[in-house]
């Protein structure tokens, strides 16, 4: 290309100095201003007319009109669309839009709801399921859906070739849950205890199709199956019955699905979902940025940060949109002691023994939690768009939340009291010391993630300092801070945040005492504490029974326990805020999950 | 040589300029105890977001005007009718430690407590801007100068000493310049950070970040000053220095630094933007100043947030103004010094 | 000649291998690991972590997955992505063209904006024109790329006239061939523009500061002499020689050309490669990093051949041998 260059160099100058060549350029930059403008178009899709399997469900929503599209922005990409490789929210979202699982949960109702399964009894010894499958459900490429494709799914997930997230969450009380077909239709699940959670456990898996799966599966190569590349190359490969199935993918740019010709669920009038021609999904790394996109009208739905609300609504008008109030988010953020008792591979103690001492008095951990104007917080950083947490379950988990909780509100003085009703005492500067004499002072790790956390931590060392209490805080990405709490143990005290799920069995590793992310000091062989034996307790028989009020009573009796003993120290939680265009229908906002979470049924009213 | 450095610098208006501009800057810098009328980290979390105080002139001395919160939820405050609060000058008020020996209390301005100014506005736990930007300052301003001083001594050393020793020395040495140079440096600043992140306090952490930018920016410099020690050491003063039997330290002190001082201050005030504002992109991706530390490139990424245009434009803007007037300084002046040091721009090529 | 390249590209090897060394260490100096965002989540086993790091070999000392490693590039396979598990050339890719493109386009940019600016600024020398010229230059060197990134995004959304971020529009995929062309192009100017703005300035320096060098030439009074219309002489001769430096420079241009700016793709939602590899160095993928570390200490070494025979090539003086 160079040697071109050298050897045109001067016929070259010779042609740009003959034909100054400005007035073509002026020509081409209008060609290209001319294509600029003329906008690419979404051309109405056209649907084929397949028979609907002989058990369709039908919508209870109002029927709806067919076309349009929808524009959702997520920030970051799905990593795989292989359930078994699955880690992230974002894949299993994607995943969740072209597989169902057996059931799922409804987040209106907020219970268990059947999918791909019509209906179940249960054993009189509650221990076995019995899953009746829809007959007639076809896959997005025309196969039927049997109870062959349940039963290969389980078993790819418990084969040891396959390592995946799901094997330990259908492992309860020690064993694998037993799977049989009955009969095409039929399938039974067996588990070696009565475990009340495992109609919602069982729909977290999509099926498989066994007919698209099963030679990679007695290869052994099932894992590197319906990777990125496939959804990039063949998408038509990703065969599901869920709703949509991938249309096209660009790595870094969107997503685009369209509808399944295959779907079970109808509507009333007897039309096939979804309504949409195509829902797309941009993937927008920064949230400033989705938020702007948003506002500009140029994605129809997106999450909004009660810091933004004002400046977005500004724009509601303009853009036909309205953001709506969903009540606190369904997150917890926290803040929490290390209380490992002993040593480390080097000899040296987890935490130093007197500081051990303040960490495992639930007085002084009540203390801190008073001296935290965490109510200062939320008027300014949140601009009163959050709330106090004071329970283990965010208050956006309605059925499980107790709202009964003890509860440690901003009072300097009343902190002031617990700490000296402990033998803590101020010296001169007014710095704090314990009985011992020594002075309080103590780090605290935080994740650099997001814009909120420094704003929180800066307050709480502020906070702190007036109660002599002298914090230091280091920021470590998240990588660090994980394997420091959870691998290494030589922390003082850290942040952090869980978004919480909808049953409380989501969160045993965090409530056993021999929990993985029982933080404060997990993996216990046996309950160090008396409390934490008797959350132990409150679990296992929350997870045994199935009468609902029942289990609500242990979750809530559990949760009391927490709060009165503060592990955790809550902080708050935000409001969620959702925007969403007004020309969708069939919209109910649920309190936790997907705005969207039921696209199949909204469609577009064009007046709008 | 200093002084008819500066005498020429004196001739040159643009010269003239930038000196002056970076002379306040550096004073404030230097001051910024006494300037700013809060500490960095004194929070007012019932004022968050609050704009810009007016200021007014009552009976001649100047007053602040005092505002009321009316909307929370949009953190919006109307000026209150007729109420203001008078600025006292140099009184007495928190004790600070100037520069962190001296014991003060003196302030250039501030207004009684409970109430508020804010020349800038406040932030989102109500820190003060303006205190904010000129603690910022010191960072911003001085990670240049030590990154610099760093890179200088490296690169001398290095490149004097594969210069003039040459051979084997020189063949080691410019390997590992061509080492240094070829890893990527985004990476291998991110990888260093990460690693180095967690033995140091946030307020050290701009240190590391500084030790890290020149332990890559040496690189450059050596390979130039090596070129150019090559050539010196043909020259008849070092071959006769060497054979009067000068040691071969003094000889690269007494001799070599001299003669490469005017190109190593050219270099030095044309690499020092390099440095604000790699402290500033690092910041923009959460790896550089951490809380409860400020720095300009730190508060310019606070403040990208969407709420900040609709809230305190001027947040966002200063920080980011303020990066762009004293790189904008410093390659003017670099260029100025270049052109009476050098001016058949021989040495250096940007 | 032949043989100074095959001695360049030889010695490139100990260069590589050191660096690959070092960023395994590297990786193995930072505190946690790929596996430390599943260790988080609550609903992930423990079992299941454990068996993640028996395949990846993370329990083990870095030069074991170094020779690992090692053992299979020996092969041709550069390693799988842990992430996405998909063959690194593949997820490399996937970015490359975008990246190239952007990179391509935006010193195309600085270059056709450089060379008129630059040589306007040298005929009209310390006219209002060449201070202006000069002082957008400082201007422009001085603003932080990602805060010029910031402000393109914001201008975007304000007025609309350009797309937010992103290489192409939702529509894109069901466009026509000319559509789909000219819907990269409206995506890529402001790309462009953010990412070409500093170059420009600094070519339009040195283009100013070379045209200087020949306008007082000899060759050029012997034209004027001669009788030559000035704008032949300007064009014809004094560019010609004043460009050289630009075109023999441009072999490093061949070295920034994959290194994908990770501020600026992040801030304006770009999918080149600077996205990726920030991603995986966040997240510690390793395969990942190391072969995009490699990828741009390859590219560096080609471009720094190809300038230095470019050099040679256009100016005789040089010998290469003894470089």
């Amino acid at each position: 290309m160079y040697a071109v260059f050298f050897a045109l160099k001067k016929p070259l100058f010779e042609f740009l100095y003959k034909f100054a060549a400005l007035p073509k350029l002026a020509l081409i930059t209008c060609l290209l201003l001319v294509l600029f403008a003329c906008k690419g178009e979404i051309p109405p899709l056209e649907r084929k007319d397949h028979p609907l399997p002989q058990d369709a469900e039908v919508s209870e929503a109002e029927p709806g009109i067919y076309g349009g599209f929808l524009v959702t922005a997520e920030s970051q990409q799905p990593r795989t669309f292989n359930p078994l490789v699955a880690e992230d929210a974002y894949s299993s979202q994607a995943i969740g839009r072209f597989l169902n699982g057996l059931t799922t949960y409804h987040p209106i109702k907020e219970e268990v709801v059947p999918e791909l399964a019509r209906s179940w009894e249960i054993s009189s010894d509650r221990k076995s399921i019995t899953l009746h499958l829809r007959r007639g459900v076809l896959w997005s490429d025309g196969e039927p859906f049997t109870a062959a494709d349940v039963i290969f799914t389980f078993k790819a997930l418990f084969d040891e070739r396959y390592p995946n997230r799901y094997q330990g969450q259908y492992i309860i009380a020690g064993e694998p849950i037993g799977f049989e077909k009955v009969d095409r239709h039929t399938v039974r699940f067996t588990t070696a205890r009565a475990y009340s959670p495992f109609l919602y456990v069982i729909g977290f898996i999509g099926i498989l199709p066994r007919h698209k799966l099963i030679d990679a599966y007695e290869q052994g190569t099932l894992l590197q199956e319906w990777s990125v590349r496939t959804a990039m190359h063949e998408p038509g490969e990703l065969v599901g019955t869920g709703p949509f199935r991938v249309h096209s993918f660009r790595p870094g740019q969107r997503i685009i699905y369209e509808p399944n010709p295959h779907y079970w669920r109808v509507d009333s009038k007897g039309q096939r979902l979804p309504y949409v021609d195509y829902l797309i999904t941009r993937f927008v790394q920064d949230r400033n940025t989705s938020t702007v996109l948003f506002a500009s009208g140029q994605i129809d739905a997106a999450d909004i940060a009660p810091g933004d609300v004002v400046g977005v609504s500004r724009n509601a008008p303009l853009h036909g949109f309205t953001v709506h109030h969903r009540g606190p988010a369904t997150g917890i953020r926290y803040l929490w002691f290390n209380q490992k008792p002993g040593v480390n591979e080097d000899g040296r103690p987890y935490v130093e023994p007197h500081k051990l001492e303040w960490f495992t008095n639930k007085y002084f951990r009540q203390a801190i939690l008073h001296g935290f104007n965490r109510e200062g917080l939320i008027q300014s950083v949140y601009f009163g768009r959050a709330e106090l947490l004071h329970s283990i379950i965010s208050p956006a988990n309605q059925r499980w939340h107790n709202p009964e909780v003890p509860k440690f509100p901003y009072d300097p003085g009343r902190a002031i009291e617990l700490l000296e009703g402990q033998g803590f005492e101020f010296r001169e500067g007014g710095q704090l010391y314990d009985k011992h004499g020594n002075p309080v002072i103590f780090d605290v790790y935080a994740s650099e993630g997001d814009d909120i956390t420094p704003q929180i931590m800066s307050t709480f060392r502020e906070n702190m300092r007036d109660l002599g209490i002298r914090v230091r805080v280091r920021y470590l990405d998240f990588g660090t801070l994980v394997a420091r709490i959870s691998r290494h143990f030589e922390y003082e005290a850290a942040m952090m945040g869980f978004t919480g799920g909808a049953d409380p069995s989501g969160g045993r590793a965090i409530y056993l005492s021999s929990g993985r992310l029982h933080l404060w000091n997990p993996e216990q062989e046996e309950p160090q504490t008396e409390w934490e034996a008797k959350v132990d307790e409150l679990v296992y028989a929350s997870e045994e029974t199935f009468d609902l009020e029942e289990r609500v009573d242990y979750v809530h009796r559990m949760q009391e326990i927490f709060s009165e003993q503060l592990p955790l120290l809550y902080l708050l939680t935000p409001h969620a805020y959702a925007g969403l265009k007004d020309k969708w229908q069939n919209v109910h906002i649920p309190a936790m999950g997907s705005v969207i979470w039921n696209v199949d049924e909204l469609y577009l009213d064009r007046e709008l | 040589m200093i002084r008819h450095l500066f005498k020429e610098i004196a001739r040159r208006p643009l010269g003239v300029v930038c000196l002056t501009i970076l002379g306040i800057l550096y004073l404030c810098t230097i001051f910024s105890q006494f300037l700013a009328p809060y500490l960095p980290t004194d929070q007012d979390l019932n004022n968050a977001y609050h704009p810009p105080t007016r200021i007014l002139m009552v009976e001649w001395r100047p007053h602040v005007q005092v505002y009321e919160q009316v909307d929370p939820s949009a953190a919006r405050y109307e000026p209150v009718e007729g109420a203001t609060v008078p600025v006292s000058f140099f009184s007495s008020g928190a004790q600070y430690r100037l520069w962190g020996i001296i014991p003060a209390d003196i302030r250039l301005f501030q207004v009684e407590e409970p109430h508020r100014i804010y020349l800038l506005g406040s932030d989102g736990t109500g820190r003060d801007v303006f205190s904010r930007l000129l603690y910022g300052a010191q960072v911003s301003l001085s990670i240049g100068f030590i990154g610099i001083c760093i890179t200088m001594t490296l690169g001398f050393i290095v490149g004097g000493v594969a210069g003039y020793f040459g051979g084997r020395v020189d063949f080691a040495a410019m390997r590992l310049v061509e080492f240094i140079i070829a890893v990527p440096s985004l990476y291998l600043l991110i990888a260093l950070r990460g690693a180095l992140a967690e033995y140091f306090e946030p307020e050290q952490m701009y240190l590391v970040i500084v030790i890290i930018l020149s332990l890559i920016g040496w690189a450059g410099a050596a390979r130039i000053i090596r070129g150019m020690a090559l050539s010196l050491r043909q020259r008849p003063f070092v071959l006769a220095a060497e054979v009067m039997g000068q040691s071969s330290f003094r000889i690269l002190f007494k001799h070599f630094l001299p003669n490469l001082a005017s190109y190593l201050l050219v270099a030095a005030t044309l690499s020092i933007p390099a440095y604000i504002l790699a402290e500033a992109a690092l910041s923009f991706l959460g790896l550089g100043i951490q809380e409860p530390g400020t720095s300009w490139g730190l508060m310019l990424q606070q403040a990208q947030e969407l709420k900040v245009f609709t809230l305190n434009l001027w947040w966002l803007l200063l920080p980011g103004a303020a990066i762009f007037i004293t790189v904008i300084t410093f390659n003017v002046l670099g260029d100025v010094l270049r052109d009476i040091v050098d001016p058949r721009q021989q040495m250096v090529k940007r | 000649m032949l043989a100074f390249i095959i001695r360049r590209i030889l010695s490139a090897f100990p260069l590589l291998f050191g660096i690959s060394v070092l960023v395994f260490i590297l990786m193995a100096v930072a505190p946690g690991d790929f596996l430390d965002v599943a260790r988080s989540q609550e609903d992930i086993p423990a079992e299941y972590i454990e068996r993640m790091e028996q395949e990846f070999a993370l329990g083990e000392p870095w030069h074991t997955r170094y020779f690992i490693w090692v053992g299979n590039v020996v092969q041709g396979n550069l390693g799988e992505s842990w992430i996405y598990r998909v063959p690194v050339t593949e997820l490399l890719w996937q970015r490359i063209p975008a990246t190239l493109v952007l990179s391509a386009l935006s010193i195309l940019f600085a270059l056709c904006l450089a060379i008129p600016l630059g040589v306007l600024a040298a005929i009209y020398k310390d006219s209002i024109f060449d201070r202006i010229s000069s002082m957008f230059a400082y201007a422009a060197l001085s603003i932080p790329e990602f805060f010029l990134a910031l402000l393109a995004v914001m201008f975007a959304a304000q007025t609309g006239l350009f797309p937010t971020g992103g290489l192409s529009s939702v529509e894109h995929e069901f466009m026509s061939f000319w559509g789909r062309l000219a819907d990269y192009a409206h995506h890529l100017v402001l790309p462009t523009i953010v990412l070409g703005m500093g170059s420009v300035a600094s070519y339009m320096r040195i283009m100013r500061a070379n045209f200087l060098d020949y306008i007082r030439s000899d060759f050029v009074t012997t034209a004027r002499a001669k009788g030559v219309p000035e704008g032949r002489i300007m064009f014809l001769h004094v560019l010609r020689n004043a460009i050289n430096p630009l075109v023999s420079g441009s072999g490093f241009i061949l070295a920034t050309l994959l290194s994908g700016s990770i501020l600026v793709e992040n801030v304006m939602n770009y999918p080149g490669l600077g996205q990726l590899i920030f991603e995986a160095l966040m997240r510690q993928d390793e395969f990942v990093v190391v072969a995009a570390v490699l990828m741009g200490c390859v590219m560096l070494m080609l471009g720094n051949l190809i300038a230095d025979l470019l050099l040679a090539w256009s100016d005789p003086r040089i010998r290469l041998e003894k470089n």
